[in-house]
């Protein structure tokens, strides 16, 4: 009873802290009675709406647990009893089983931890140990070399520079001809996955793991180098870790004593009575007293990793049906039957409420993400084969040597190699969805929930389990899943499809920007069920199948939410080399506020330094595990994209926005706007040059929301989200009530009027942080167009004149534009009145009357040829065709050609960072010889 | 596996040409499931094969109206080439078609592809400006020209084809193993090694000082290339 109690403890606590809740509170909760504990349950089990993707993923798993007997083989050295058994390549579950069982004697009033942190899955091993077989750098030989000497079955993942892919490297055994065989692993957007295979993984770990437990498309199954493999402890996996490419030659990397077991071992389903029994000695671990198709399932489902294992003994005590035997456990001996031990399901975060749930949750994970994060930092000394090989350290031998005496080898290592507050870690790795917080409790549960659980009428859920249908015989196979899939996936999906449809159509979600500016308060319900956890996959056949519900795909970002928020995480630490760098930036920047001389110039610094710390975090190894093992390649620079601006703009957006108020008012510009903006908004649409319809007033209104939310964004590209919707809302606008496609023309005048019918000021400074931070591979598409003509739209009604209504730009909007161009931080030298558009000094040089200027009225896009005409007049030539006009500036003569625009030339004089000192000069075309005496004559010509 | 290049191409002209009208015509021909829609006719995408490439265009139309003129620079910054369109019934259009050119020659991207399109030569018989003008001028310059008619769907694919043609292809070796383009969507990407810089042309259009060091410039011939998995 005992150890059934911490057991029940230690799956509150798993599954508690999936739910985002702190282990300490999650410790707190243990407290309570297994009385209260059925209560929640029950209390539960009415939240258990979940999609039906776990139930394919059950499918996915119960058809490979049929298709492989790994698990059962294991199960009979169990059975047997033997201590030789260690030497198991699938050292999972036996260890599993093993260790827990001699924990749960030797400290049955162990706090749950430890037995939790002795349990090493594959996933853990792998996660270790990843210097030691993730060799991204290797080269084929390199790599057939380091093979050549190991057993069949035992592998490494490098990146091919031929096909540009990771690849997956097998040594095969001598009867396949080739001594090993290159696999290709596919990225997509989201997911890795074996060429040839349907199966996807989130990550590099999960697809390694899923393929030591099952071959799919290999042609056989993948085997952990022995030490990897039967190491008992955390510590001794990353003693090994250290070695990195160095510990396939050294003594560490030994040979299992026995032979290592066939690759394909018969199956056997007559242990489980055996293993059942073991579980009864002990009370405790329901994993163990699974019946054979059970045990097959939950076994590949632990393997796999899409789940936490307890879970399924949280998930399937919710199907066996009841709240009310918290502490069964009837031996069966057929083994249908599920006499699991249902521990009470996690307490919901919130009364019964599904979409609030992840709120109340969400708000409390960050007091455990630092775990993670610390824990993530271990991995880090392991320098991928740089290392000599390090004599390996005593307790390493030791466990080498005396593998069968394991029990004792979990005591050498204490069963607690680290300190408390981290002894949680197990569970991430395990679970690795934990950092992100589920979205409603029991959801990670569902994945990996063993098919026998899964009534084939699942769509029924809702109802509770004890409606549900009782489980007949094996696991439904993927083939005849597909329809039940689709249609009980629809019944969700159709309440979320207006939601999808509505991102669908800007390539965004309100909801991400909702979650962006507000991560604590309550979003919209439909978050909840739109945050699925992310860490399972589906098969490609079911993909296609669902394809229409691609919107709920595009849900899976848990993976890369994962990694933005390690990210941010590592920012804050300081003893981290990218912490220190972000902090000190963000301080410096707050304290400074003079560094700066213009908001250009303070906006691109940022956007520089956000740029370089991308940089930095690709190439450093302060990311562990690497993010190419979890982020697949087309998706690493959009994932750092997203923590760079969630650790450097999220703190910096409050100053920044002050600092770009501050120099708008400085200069005079927001002063200058805001008349304009009155001006402009007087106006009727057609003298704004706009012919199609407009937005009515409640159009207006929205847009107005949408731009406020917009202010509320931190994130740049989530502010361009929002601008296209305000374009598309236009757009709707002007083509519902004509038919017709409207190009740039019809466009831009009605976003400048749409703008000024707005009237707000900020959003000169919210164009300007999205042209200056965006990512500038953005620039070229969508999002950069309508940035770009939002930005000229604003342009022209910042230089929107009277009597210029239907004219042009001055000259000083062109160069205002221009400096954005260049991006230039120097501030431009403000023209003298003359400068101005509309007129242009012209200095008359003649060979007998020396030189003479007027001040003509020149427009914009009057042409050389023009102006000349214009001068022949003013200063009486009779000749003009003799006469051209040329352009005095840096000591040379240039004639201009008769279709140019001096206003334009000036304009771009005037928008040089330097000062240049030009003169306009009507003069002959012949060279004459007192030309070059003129020159020296002639500085101050135009001002005279 | 095939190299997607982004190609960014701004339309200019006199508004009333039919700019639009081409790009609408060109995109919305022959549906492609592959096409994502856009929000409006002023951005409009599409992906044509071209030799071993993909070529996708990123088409940004421009507003003809003269206030909108100095608005221009921004729309034909950073373009792989411009499509520069004119009315063959008005005369005044093909004048300011040749500003336009004046303009690129002088202030846009350096190797800039410029395609001209006489639209509307379904109306020939109102026709102001003799293809031979358009045809000398082009050659002048060095575009490519061709008459089209929007409305009839004529020469459209002909004139993204010979801009296609004009773009200089990538070299599979400088991209495929050195590791300065990275696959997908990054900043390197718009950088094609060899290539002289678009950057610091006369009175405009200096090179972009917000890169470091080790970063291209950004917008470097509106290029970008991404691989599409063999999916």
């Amino acid at each position: 009873m005992e150890g059934l109690w911490w057991e029940i403890n230690g799956t509150v606590l798993l599954t508690e802290k999936d739910l985002g809740r702190t282990v300490v509170e999650s410790r707190a909760c243990s407290r309570v009675s297994l009385g209260e504990m059925s209560a929640w349950t029950m209390g539960a089990r009415g939240l258990d709406k979940r999609g039906s993707f776990f139930k394919l993923i059950d499918t996915i798993v119960s058809e490979i647990g049929e298709l492989k007997q790994e698990m059962v083989q294991t199960d009979v050295s169990l059975e047997n009893g033997l201590e030789a058994s260690k030497s198991h390549s699938m050292v999972r579950h036996k260890d599993d089983g093993y260790s827990e069982e001699k924990d749960m004697k030797t400290c049955p009033r162990d706090s749950g931890y430890d037995s939790l942190s002795s349990r090493l899955s594959i996933l853990d091993r792998l996660l270790h140990t990843h210097p030691i077989w993730l060799q991204l750098s290797l080269s084929e030989e390199e790599a057939a070399q380091v093979l050549r000497s190991q057993p069949p079955g035992i592998f490494l993942v490098r990146k091919s520079t031929k096909m540009q892919k990771k690849v997956l490297s097998l040594r095969l055994p001598c009867e396949f001809g080739a001594p090993l065989k290159e696999f290709a692993i596919k990225e997509s957007t989201y997911t890795f996955s074996l060429e040839g295979s349907g199966i996807s993984f989130a990550d590099l770990f999960r697809l390694i793991a899923f393929y030591c437990i099952s071959r799919d498309v290999l042609p056989f199954t993948l085997k952990l180098p022995y030490a990897i493999s039967t190491a008992k402890t955390e510590a001794q996996l990353e003693e090994l870790a250290q070695l990195g490419l160095n510990f396939w030659s050294s003594p560490a990397d030994n040979k299992p004593p026995n032979p290592p077991p066939p690759h394909r071992p018969p199956s056997s389903d007559g242990v489980c009575p055996a293993s059942r029994q073991l579980c009864l000695i002990n009370g405790v671990h329901s994993i163990k007293t699974r019946t054979p198709s059970e045990l097959e399932c939950s076994q590949t489902n632990g393997a796999l990793c899409f789940i936490n294992p307890l879970f399924l003994k949280v998930h399937s005590q919710d199907l066996s049906g009841g709240p009310k035997r918290p502490c069964t456990r009837t031996p069966n001996a057929n083994g249908t039957e599920r006499p699991r031990s249902p521990p009470p399901r996690p307490p919901p975060p919130a009364i019964n409420s599904l979409h609030t749930s992840p709120q109340l949750s969400r708000a409390e994970t960050p007091a455990s993400m630092p775990e993670t994060v610390n824990h993530n930092k271990h991995g880090n000394v392991a320098l991928l084969g740089t290392k000599p090989a390090p004599i390996p350290p005593p307790r390493l031998k030791k466990q080498a040597f005396f593998l069968d005496a394991e029990g004792s080898a979990k005591t050498l290592t204490g069963g607690r190699p680290r300190p408390g507050q981290e002894r949680p870690e197990p569970q991430e790795p395990q679970a690795p969805q934990e950092p992100e917080p589920e979205p409603g409790p029991g959801t990670a549960g569902r994945p990996g929930r063993a098919p026998p659980a899964e009534a084939p009428g699942d769509c029924t859920r809702a109802a509770g389990p004890e409606s549900r249908p009782p489980w007949h015989g094996g696991g439904q196979r993927l083939s005849d899943m597909s329809l039940s899939t689709s249609s009980s996936d629809s019944l969700e999906f159709d309440r979320s499809m207006p939601l999808f449809g509505y991102e669908a159509d800007t390539n965004s979600s309100l909801e991400d920007c909702e979650e962006e500016s507000d991560q604590e308060t309550l979003a919209p319900p439909i978050k909840s069920k739109k945050k699925r956890n992310g860490s399972f996959v589906l098969p490609k056949l079911v993909k296609s199948q669902l394809r229409k519900m691609s919107g709920v795909f595009s849900s899976f970002l848990t993976p890369e939410k994962r990694m933005v928020r390690r990210i941010a995480e590592l920012s804050r630490d300081k003893c981290t080399y990218f912490g220190c760098l972000v902090q000190d930036y963000v301080s410096f920047l707050q304290e400074n506020k003079e560094c700066h001389v213009s908001s250009t110039d303070m906006l691109q610094t940022i956007r520089q330094f956000m740029t370089q710390v991308k940089n930095y975090l690709s190439q450093s190894s302060e990311l562990d595990p690497p993010i190419e093992s979890l982020i697949p390649e087309d998706q690493i620079d959009v994932v750092l994209e997203k923590a760079m601006h969630k650790c450097i703009l999220k703190p910096l957006k409050g100053h920044v926005e002050a600092m770009l108020r501050d120099f708008h008012m400085a200069d005079g510009s927001w002063k200058q706007l805001k008349e304009n903006l009155q001006l402009v908004r007087q106006r009727n649409p057609q003298e704004l040059g706009v012919f199609a319809p407009t937005p009515d007033f409640v159009d207006v209104e929205k847009i107005k929301v949408k731009f406020m939310t917009m202010q509320k964004m931190y994130s740049p590209e989530k502010k361009v989200m929002l601008l296209l919707r305000v374009c598309k809302l236009i757009y709707t606008v002007m083509e519902n009530n004509s038919g017709r496609m409207y190009g740039a023309d019809d466009f831009l005048p009605v976003l400048t009027y749409v703008i000024a019918q707005c009237d707000m000021l900020e959003l000169d400074t919210e164009i300007e942080y999205m042209m200056e931070l965006l990512d500038p591979s953005l620039l070229h598409g969508e999002g950069g167009y309508y940035l770009t003509s939002a930005y000229g739209a604003l342009s022209l009604i910042k230089n929107f004149q009277e009597e210029q209504a239907a004219r042009l730009l001055s000259s000083e909007t062109r160069d205002t534009l221009r400096q954005w161009h260049k991006r230039r931080t120097t501030n431009r030298t403000i023209p003298s009145v003359d400068d101005f558009q509309n007129y242009l000094r012209v200095a008359f040089q003649e060979v007998n009357s020396g030189c003479t200027g007027k001040t003509l009225l020149v427009r914009p896009y009057v042409t050389t040829e023009d102006v000349c005409q214009l001068c022949a007049e003013k200063f009486k030539v009779g000749d003009p065709e003799e006469y051209s006009l040329f352009l005095f500036v840096d000591e040379t003569w240039q004639q201009l050609a008769e279709d140019t625009y001096p206003q334009k030339i000036k304009a771009e004089l005037h928008s040089r960072p330097q000062p240049h000192i030009f003169h306009f000069v009507y003069k002959r075309i012949k060279n004459d010889p007192y030309g070059v005496i003129f020159q020296n004559g002639e500085e101050d010509l135009t001002t005279s | 596996m095939m190299a997607i290049r982004e190609l960014k191409v701004c339309l200019l002209g006199d508004t009333g040409v039919g700019k639009s009208s081409i790009v609408c015509r060109f995109v919305q021909d022959h549906f492609d499931h592959n096409i994502s829609p856009t929000i409006g006719a002023s951005f409009m995408t599409k992906t044509v094969p071209c030799g071993n490439e993909l070529h996708k265009f990123l088409i940004w139309d421009t507003a003809g109206q003269e206030r909108f003129h100095s608005l221009a620079p921004m729309y034909y910054r950073g373009s792989a080439a411009a499509v520069i369109v004119y009315d063959i019934t008005k005369q005044d259009s093909f004048h300011t078609l040749k500003k336009w050119v004046k303009e690129l020659k002088e202030h846009g991207p350096e190797n800039i592809v410029m395609a001209i399109a006489g639209n509307k030569c379904d109306l020939s018989d109102i026709r102001e400006v003799p293809l031979k003008d358009a045809k000398e001028y082009a050659e002048s310059i060095g575009a490519v020209v061709v008459e089209t008619s929007a409305k009839n769907a004529i020469n459209i694919e002909e004139l993204f084809q010979g801009i296609s043609r004009q773009i200089p292809p990538l070299d599979p070796h400088e991209n495929g193993n050195n590791g300065a383009i990275k696959l997908g969507r990054s900043e390197t990407l718009a950088w094609l090694p060899g290539r002289p810089a678009a950057t610091g042309q006369e009175l405009s259009l200096e090179k972009t000082p917000e890169k470091s060091a080790m970063l291209p410039p950004n917008g470097l011939w509106g290029v970008k290339c991404t691989w599409e998995g063999t999916c």
